[in-house]
């Protein structure tokens, strides 16, 4: 088949929503990397001044720029790769212009990589096609699901399978609805996001609704960024009809005509996942017509997981998040109203509509409502993605359902949502429960629901090293605490440059982490300092350790 | 409070009236607060970067930016505390710690003062956090305007915003993200290469000297003080303010003024670095006549008197409608005036311009 022309690529999305990011990754695509031809092609037929489209194109990891290609393997060096090698594999692969990547969502199977628009694995030391995500265990506590009780139904990602299993009652009732008596409902299951900032659905569909303004927004936010997070893979991998239902379930909340899905890069099977769920969604009336979903890829920045970056990302600005207020309730894509929820968030919208607002808030435990998935990894038999109630003791998600560690391993530490929540010690995850009042009183947050495992063999300063390095990387840039700070803290924690005394080494990192968290402008710059703060608290004896090594160097 | 009063805030305790729209920062700044900033130039959309200008707001768990914080009735909002001014100061000295020098030369730019006074200030500790160097100079960029020494460079990115939001031009941008931040045209290219225009507003903007102006760094060496004599451009008839910059006798530079009516501190190409004429060698010293064809020094009075005898013949041979005059413009006002008063008063004519259409 004959290569796209430049008209022709340009002519597609020229017109269309959120036309950049798709202009983009057609050129990529085609030319293997951003020519400056088709910088110059998309500038002008977007009009966007070329300095900029140029910043804007960098910001993004994933692009290749002229003279470097994006078939060249990217390897997985999330915090649980990290264990398991990558950095040797990079290495060793240099001479195919291998590169490190950020996590990349598979921390529950092997090491990862991306080559071109394929996941791949490492079987011996070839890149080989990755099987498919994996599908969340059967609940081991045979404990009732939301997001998860239809998801291992046969054929579930088809109109038919997903039918067959009781998908699509929730719209179908939320049809026979009053916006207002849809929200209430909400409201009374209690539904909070699940994308980390755990703010009351009902509370914001309901601020989009009242907002000024006709044509509303719903986005789902799929960019699921956090390593130690690839619960929103295997619900969109799986059961993708389900998140379509909970987008047309909060158009209709919302009043919103127009949909998005932001999926970050590294998912290049969910696009496709996606891409052909949308089409049977649409061949179906599930979507179309009055509220249509345009599937929209990132590049490959944590950042645009923020909602704010998100739409800017979108809207083809530069992704540095934006100051608030105003709030994308009322000021989000192109300034119109927005809801931008995450992918669990609205899976769970459906369910909760077809069986009730009672049901759903019965799910949870203590007085907490509803589940939330677990993405759980690192050192424990049976990594994965879990439904829990809200309220779940996390020894037992961990003892009892995930196996618990390797034989002979005792558990050091985990993190919390994701990275962002930073080290809880082995007291800690003896005690808790997995919910936000449990975890916020011992110094951290659940957020999106990583947990990744360290057993008493890991170098716990290395590994919070590398979780800095990787808020460094991602720090978009924006502010000055977060720009400097999180890199900072990453040359301390490496004790590449700072203090040598360790008092003066605490009293630094003490301040840099407080004006962190007070100040920064966005949450990536505020959360994180916990990292480095809870290692020094949880950790003393492995931070002076490093020291007197460092001294007899 | 009577409600025929507009709303106020509670500023460090004392009640402030306000307009409905500003932000805290302009609320405290003409209540005489001395709220520190660096991403900030009044001109500018506020961006929220510096985090310098943080206050605390009675209900709110962590503080605010100030600059892009509107006001709304009844705010507790506090400018100064001791935990404010210990962020200030970690977030100055984690600025410092990522250049190659904090004080520069005045002559780099109207604004390059900035981040000095604020060190001097807060007292910095020297060699707090210090680590790698964050800046790349783009030493390849040998324009004559414009020194692009980025490794004093704080990513502030009120050049990249003055360009585009006063200028228009869009010239630079920001690349990469986070540390790694870069000020670059774009495929990362030299100045002349791009859509600037060398208005040199990036300059003026620049809290720190990275962007610098190249010209009146010549005048580095020279002993005398700085003094600045405020006037107004001659190159055209916008007529931007400016301070012509100067060291004893010498005119070394040009920095438009930031209130200047029709500029607020815009200038062009020929009102920033248009200057060199004044004192330069070529420049004539004494009048010169032509005898025999050739130029030769002549008195001011021989001078003018072949210069009427040359306006008399013209007039008796054609009459006052064959005089034309245009005014130089690298002339000074004052002659620009006195010549069109000739014209118009001496012979009764409106035959009068001016070269400059800048
Ligand atoms: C640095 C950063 C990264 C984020 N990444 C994600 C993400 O990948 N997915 C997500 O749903 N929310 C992410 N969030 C949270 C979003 O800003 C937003 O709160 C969320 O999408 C709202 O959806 P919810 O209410 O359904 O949770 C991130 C926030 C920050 C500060
Ligand atoms: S906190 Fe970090 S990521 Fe967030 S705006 Fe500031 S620099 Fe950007
Ligand atoms: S000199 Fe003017 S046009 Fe050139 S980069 Fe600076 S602000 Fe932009
Ligand atoms: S060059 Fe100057 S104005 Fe531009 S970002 Fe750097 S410090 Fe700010
Ligand atoms: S002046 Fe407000 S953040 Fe810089």
């Amino acid at each position: 088949m004959a290569l796209a022309t430049d008209d022709q690529i340009l002519a597609r999305y020229r017109d269309a929503e959120a036309p950049l990011l798709p202009l983009l990754h057609a050129f990529h695509e085609r030319d293997h990397c951003l020519t400056s031809s088709a910088l110059r092609a998309v500038a002008t037929a977007l009009r966007i001044p070329l300095a900029d489209l140029w910043g804007t194109v960098s910001f993004y990891h994933h692009f290749a720029r002229e003279g470097e290609t994006r078939s060249a393997p990217r390897i997985c060096t999330g915090p649980i790769c990290s264990l398991r090698g990558a950095h040797e594999r990079v290495a060793a692969m240099a001479g195919e212009g291998a590169t490190a990547m950020p996590c990349s969502g598979r921390c529950d199977q092997p090491i990862p990589a991306l080559v071109g628009d394929r996941s791949m694995t490492f079987a011996g030391s070839r890149l080989v096609p990755a099987p498919r995500s994996p599908l969340p265990a059967p609940n081991p506590g045979g404990l009732e699901e939301c997001v998860f009780a239809g998801i291992r139904a046969p054929d579930r990602g088809t109109m038919a399978g997903y039918l067959a299993s009781g998908g699509g009652r929730g719209l179908e009732r939320a049809r026979g609805l009053e916006p207002a008596a849809l929200l209430d409902e909400l409201e009374a299951a209690g539904l909070a996001g699940r994308g980390g900032a755990g703010f009351p659905t009902a509370r914001k569909w309901r601020a989009v609704r009242e907002a000024a303004g006709e044509a509303k927004v719903v986005v789902c936010n799929a960019d699921e960024g956090e390593p130690g997070c690839f619960k929103d893979r295997a619900l969109m991998d799986h059961d993708p009809l389900a998140l379509i239902e909970g987008m047309a379930i909060a158009a209709l909340a919302t009043g919103a005509t127009l949909g998005f899905i932001y999926l970050r890069y590294e998912y290049p099977e969910t696009l496709d996942v996606l891409d052909r769920a949308l089409t049977e969604a649409r061949a179906a009336g599930m979507i179309g017509g009055a509220f249509e979903i345009h599937l929209r890829r990132g590049a490959g920045a944590y950042i645009c997981g923020e909602e704010t970056s998100l739409l800017n990302s979108l809207e083809g600005k530069h992704p540095f998040p934006r100051n608030r207020p105003p709030f994308p309730v009322t000021h989000g894509y192109r300034d119109r109203p927005t809801a931008v929820n995450n992918v669990e968030t609205l899976c769970s919208v459906a369910p909760i509509l077809a069986r009730g607002a009672a049901w759903y808030r019965g799910l949870g435990l203590g007085g907490q409502a509803g589940t939330k998935v677990i993405s759980l990894s690192g050192d424990v038999l049976r990594p994965g993605n879990y439904e829990v109630p809200l309220g779940f003791p996390l020894a037992r998600l961990i003892h009892d359902w995930a196996g618990g560690l390797p034989a002979g391993r005792t558990l050091q530490a985990v993190t919390m949502a994701g990275l962002s929540g930073g080290f809880l010690g082995a007291e800690d995850v003896a005690e808790v429960t997995l919910d936000e009042p449990s975890i916020r009183a011992r110094g951290s947050f659940l957020g999106a629901g990583g947990i990744m495992v360290f057993d008493s063999s890991r170098d716990m300063v290395a590994v919070a090293r590398e979780a800095m390095a990787f808020f460094a990387h991602e720090s978009c840039g924006k502010c000055f605490p977060c720009r400097i700070g999180s890199q900072r803290l990453t040359e301390r924690l490496g004790f590449e440059s700072g203090p040598t005394d360790q008092v003066e080494w605490r009293r630094e990192i003490d301040e840099i982490a407080r004006t962190m968290k007070a100040t920064s402008a966005c949450g990536l710059g505020i959360a994180a300092p916990l990292v480095a703060e809870s290692l020094i608290r949880l950790f003393p004896g492995a931070v002076t350790e490093k020291f007197q090594e460092r001294e007899a160097r | 409070m009577s409600t025929t009063e507009g709303p106020t805030i509670e500023l460090d305790g004392e009640v402030v009236a306000y307009e409905p729209g500003e932000t805290l920062y302009q609320i405290a700044t003409r209540a005489r607060r001395e709220v520190p900033t660096l991403c900030y130039d009044p001109r500018l959309e506020a961006f929220g970067g510096c985090r310098l200008c943080v206050v605390e707001v009675e209900g709110i768990r962590n503080p605010v930016a100030s600059c892009t914080t509107q006001a709304t009735p009844g705010m507790k909002v506090r400018s100064s505390t001791p935990a404010l001014e210990g962020h200030r100061r970690t977030i100055l000295e984690l600025v410092a710690s990522e250049n190659r020098q904090i004080e520069v030369d005045p002559l780099s730019g109207h604004s390059s003062g900035e981040f000095a006074a604020l060190a001097r200030r807060y007292e910095l500790r020297p060699g707090r956090f210090a680590g790698r160097k964050s800046g790349a100079s783009r030493h390849d960029d040998d324009n004559p305007f414009i020194l692009r020494d980025y490794d004093q460079c704080i990513s502030c990115y009120r050049c990249v915003r003055v360009c585009a939001e006063r200028e228009g031009d869009y010239a630079i941008s920001v690349v990469n993200r986070g540390f790694a931040t870069q000020i670059s045209t774009e495929f990362g290219g030299l100045l002349k290469d791009s859509a600037c225009t060398f208005c040199g507003q990036c300059v003026q903007t620049c809290p720190t000297g990275a962007l610098a102006d190249r010209k009146a760094l010549r005048a580095v060496d020279l002993p005398e003080p700085i003094a600045k004599t405020r006037s107004v451009c001659t190159y055209c008839g916008v007529g931007c303010s400016v301070d012509i910059v100067t060291k004893g006798e010498r005119v070394v530079g040009v920095q438009p003024a930031m209130d200047g009516p029709a500029n607020l501190g815009a200038l062009c190409i020929k009102g920033q670095f248009a200057f060199d004429f004044v004192q330069h060698d070529d420049r004539l010293k004494t009048p010169l006549v032509r005898r025999d064809g050739e130029l030769v020094p002549a008195s001011w009075d021989e001078a003018l008197d072949r210069a009427a005898a040359g306006f008399r013949a013209v007039v008796d041979q054609h009459g006052p409608e064959a005089l034309y005059a245009i005014a130089s413009g690298r002339a000074p006002h004052e002659a620009s005036y006195a010549l069109q008063k000739l014209m118009r008063a001496g012979w009764g004519l409106n035959h009068i311009d001016n070269c400059s259409r800048a």
